[in-house]
């Protein structure tokens, strides 16, 4: 009785089961066991589509515009495939590639994210306008000091310039867009102008073989 | 979005814009979003090439990308992959334009699928200088694309964030609805400026705001027509007019793509509005017996919901498309199994739930073909099998169970719409292998019509040019006119094919509650 149980699906169906269905001896499907072939036989021939003027129209638009594209500068062919090409090409083919050559695809970078835009340099922070914003500030400062000192008598002046400037080093806003910026250049890639050819292993070991130092 | 739809886009992405295109968007399709670096690590090409690939995809709005949550100065793409199919439509598109708008507005939309979104000023300029209309003026040009607009075939892609223009490095853009048809300001004698050569386009007032076609307004002209069409084919003209006023009334108070059913109409209203704008004496005449006829007519595309002023109607859009769609599965199977298992099919369909026996007594065909049709139909998943287990039991023995056999609406089309999807691939498939396996042959007819064309135009002697046609052997002819025809047949298989898909996605739309892509504004 163990083994019995209340079971489960079996897989199969029974013979009961496809009788249910209306399969009995010779009605039964033959069982698949291979993938169906890549171009079966057809049961019945399809029938011939009628073409219409607005189909024809349709089709000879379609097959220019297929050619359109093919020769606009949007149809991107890869560096790989170029070289393909290339070896067999002959002068005339050659020719009318440098005229196709001539159109330059026409995108609106504005409206795009700035990574696409191949032109685009990054912006480096002009010192002029900084420079200049400090010094209106120091001659503003110096102005402050000169009342300040007038009032008291001009009691550790260099003392308050020095904090003054501090502070306004510290206050000074850092672009966030900037440090990405700066931690995205492949320039300052630590890892990718790090090289270590495993020369200098065991480099300070040989310099301390000198001798203890007591 | 099934994997066949996957490989149906890679397809048509590479027929328009190349091998590096269908491998980015083949990226983006697997997944949700990416960004730049994770598109350039997943595909085998250069940076330089996918930011190509990438903008374009952006250009001809297939890709949206938006910031990304952890870092707003990094750019997260995705594709709009509902939109991929459009490209084969674009000759319908064309179609329409210019049987609505002729030639002049023919050759804007033309324009604006080459360049995929343009400035009115830049689109206007390709117009003007493309040789096919010089005729006509610019003036017509730019009435005839402020017509477009008002009529929303041409839609405003949407600006970007005033102030933010210089600095973001993903950029922002205002979404403003009223704001998609406001129609520019386009400053004609700029225009002739520019054409001159006395100015630069840099010039124009409207360089910010860029325009595309949109989509889903000829979406709705198609599905309209597909529904005229058939109550014409069922009703008669008259009654296809009448129709096509209930529809207009209807738009002005209903979202054309309301997925249910529309807002409702009087018969007052419909009446009005036939006798204010059609000439048709006897459809004004019997105008109450033709809204009967549609309205009782089993398609069901009218449902009358009230008394009120005359009688208040709406389009029933989920058992019109219910409908429409069954025909066309009953079409399919009637050409691939045969009359007799479209009959078994339509049976299973009415009785909703139905064992083998009776099966084969409604459908009034012997046993063994009953039984050899159903199965295949049912090894096909055109129907499908529902289990009832008696209760009770627990012997040794298996349950009683009854056997019925059904129809899923939702995943027998959802299964034809794959079907079509596969076919549509195939299609693609071998016309490609067509081209290129003739690649020699159709490059050589093409360079010797031009070499004709030109001594035409020189007036060299007919037998000189004679001579020159004579260097196309008669094998070559014979063989190119074969490669010719298949491929046009491939081709006219391929718009059939797009027309069942369309069907069958407005079946989807209105009649199930999957997203489905399609909106007023996008």
């Amino acid at each position: 009785m163990a083994g019995r149980g209340r079971g489960g699906k079996t897989g199969s169906l029974t013979a009961e089961q496809m009788q249910a269905l209306g399969c009995m001896g010779k009605d039964m499907p033959q069982v698949q066991t291979a993938p169906p072939p890549t171009f079966p036989a057809l049961l019945n021939k399809p029938i011939c589509l009628e073409t219409t003027t607005a189909q024809n129209y349709q089709l000879l638009w379609k097959e220019d515009f297929l050619n359109r594209m093919r020769d606009s500068p949007y149809y991107i062919v890869s560096a790989s495939q170029e070289k393909q090409k290339t070896s067999v090409k002959d002068w005339r083919e050659k020719a009318l590639e440098r005229l196709k050559n001539k159109a330059q695809p026409e995108f609106n970078y504005k409206a795009m994210p700035r990574e696409l835009n191949s032109n685009y340099r990054k912006r480096k922070a002009d010192p002029r306008p900084k420079v200049l914003a400090k010094k209106t500030n120091i001659e503003d400062r110096l102005k402050q000091l000169e009342q300040k000192e007038l009032k008291n008598g001009g009691e550790n002046e260099n003392d308050e310039v020095k904090r003054e400037s501090d502070s306004e080093h510290d206050d000074e806003p850092e672009d966030p867009e900037a440090a990405l910026d700066d931690e995205m250049d492949e320039e300052n890639d630590y890892a990718n102008d790090y090289f270590d050819n495993g020369e200098a292993y065991n480099e300070e070991d040989d310099n301390m073989d000198d001798g203890p130092v007591y | 979005m099934s994997a066949d739809y996957a490989h149906l886009c890679s397809s048509i992405l590479e027929q328009c814009f190349g091998k590096v295109v269908q491998s980015v968007a083949d990226c983006l399709f697997s997944a949700t979003t990416r960004t730049l670096s994770q598109i350039v690590s997943s595909t085998n090409f250069s940076r330089k090439e996918v930011v190509l690939a990438v903008a374009v995809l952006i250009k001809f709005r297939l890709v949206n990308f938006e910031p990304s949550k952890n870092n707003p100065f990094l750019a997260e793409y995705s594709l709009r992959r509902e939109d991929v199919i459009c490209l084969l439509r674009y000759s319908r598109y064309i179609h329409l334009v210019q049987t609505k708008y002729g030639n002049v507005g023919a050759s804007i939309a033309e324009e604006l699928l080459n360049a995929g979104s343009e400035t009115a000023t830049g689109l206007l300029l390709k117009c003007l200088s493309d040789g096919e209309n010089k005729a006509e003026s610019a003036e017509t040009y730019r009435d005839t694309f402020i017509k477009m607009i008002s009529d929303h075939y041409i839609i405003k892609i949407p600006e970007l964030m005033p102030g933010d223009e210089q600095d973001e490095a993903v950029p922002k853009f205002q979404k403003n609805e009223c704001g998609f048809f406001v129609p520019p300001n386009i400053d004609l004698q700029l225009l002739a400026q520019i054409q001159k050569g006395e100015a630069t386009l840099s010039k124009a007032l409207d360089g910010a705001i860029v325009w595309s076609l949109n989509y889903d307004r000829f979406h709705q002209e198609f599905r309209d027509d597909i529904m005229k069409l058939a109550i014409e084919r069922k009703l008669g003209e008259n009654a296809a007019e009448c129709f096509s006023f209930i529809l207009n009334l209807i738009y002005n108070t209903t979202d054309p793509w309301q997925r249910k059913a529309s807002n409702l109409v009087t018969f007052v209203e419909i009446k009005q509005a036939i006798e204010r704008k059609s000439n048709n004496m006897e459809l004004i005449k019997y105008l109450d017996q033709y809204i009967c006829l549609i309205m009782d007519d089993s398609l069901g595309f009218l449902r009358k919901v009230g008394d009120m002023g005359g009688g208040q109607y709406l389009v029933d859009m989920e058992k019109t498309f219910e409908s429409l769609a069954f025909a066309c599965v009953e079409a399919v199977i009637t050409e691939r199994f045969g009359s007799k298992a479209a009959r078994i099919f339509r049976v299973i369909r009415v009785k909703k739930f139905i064992e083998q026996e009776d099966l084969q007594k409604e459908a009034m065909i012997p046993a063994k073909e009953a039984k050899s049709l159903a199965y295949n139909l049912f090894q096909e998943q055109f129907i499908h099998v529902k289990v009832i287990k008696k209760p009770g039991g627990g012997g040794s023995g298996p349950a009683k169970a009854f056997y019925l056999f059904q129809i899923k609406d939702k995943d027998t089309v959802r299964m034809l719409l794959d079907n079509c999807f596969k076919s549509l691939y195939n299609t693609i498939r071998r016309s490609n292998y067509e081209k290129n396996e003739h690649k020699g042959l159709i490059e050589k007819s093409q360079r010797l019509d031009s070499i004709v064309e030109a001594m035409k135009e020189r007036g060299e002697s007919d037998e000189y040019i004679a001579e020159i046609v004579e260097t196309f052997t008669p094998p070559e002819c014979e063989i190119l006119n074969k490669v010719k025809n298949r491929i046009k047949t491939l081709s006219k298989a391929e718009m059939t094919l797009d027309d069942t898909i369309f069907l069958l996605q407005m079946y989807q739309h209105h009649c199930t509650t999957l997203p489905t892509g399609i909106q007023k504004f996008k």
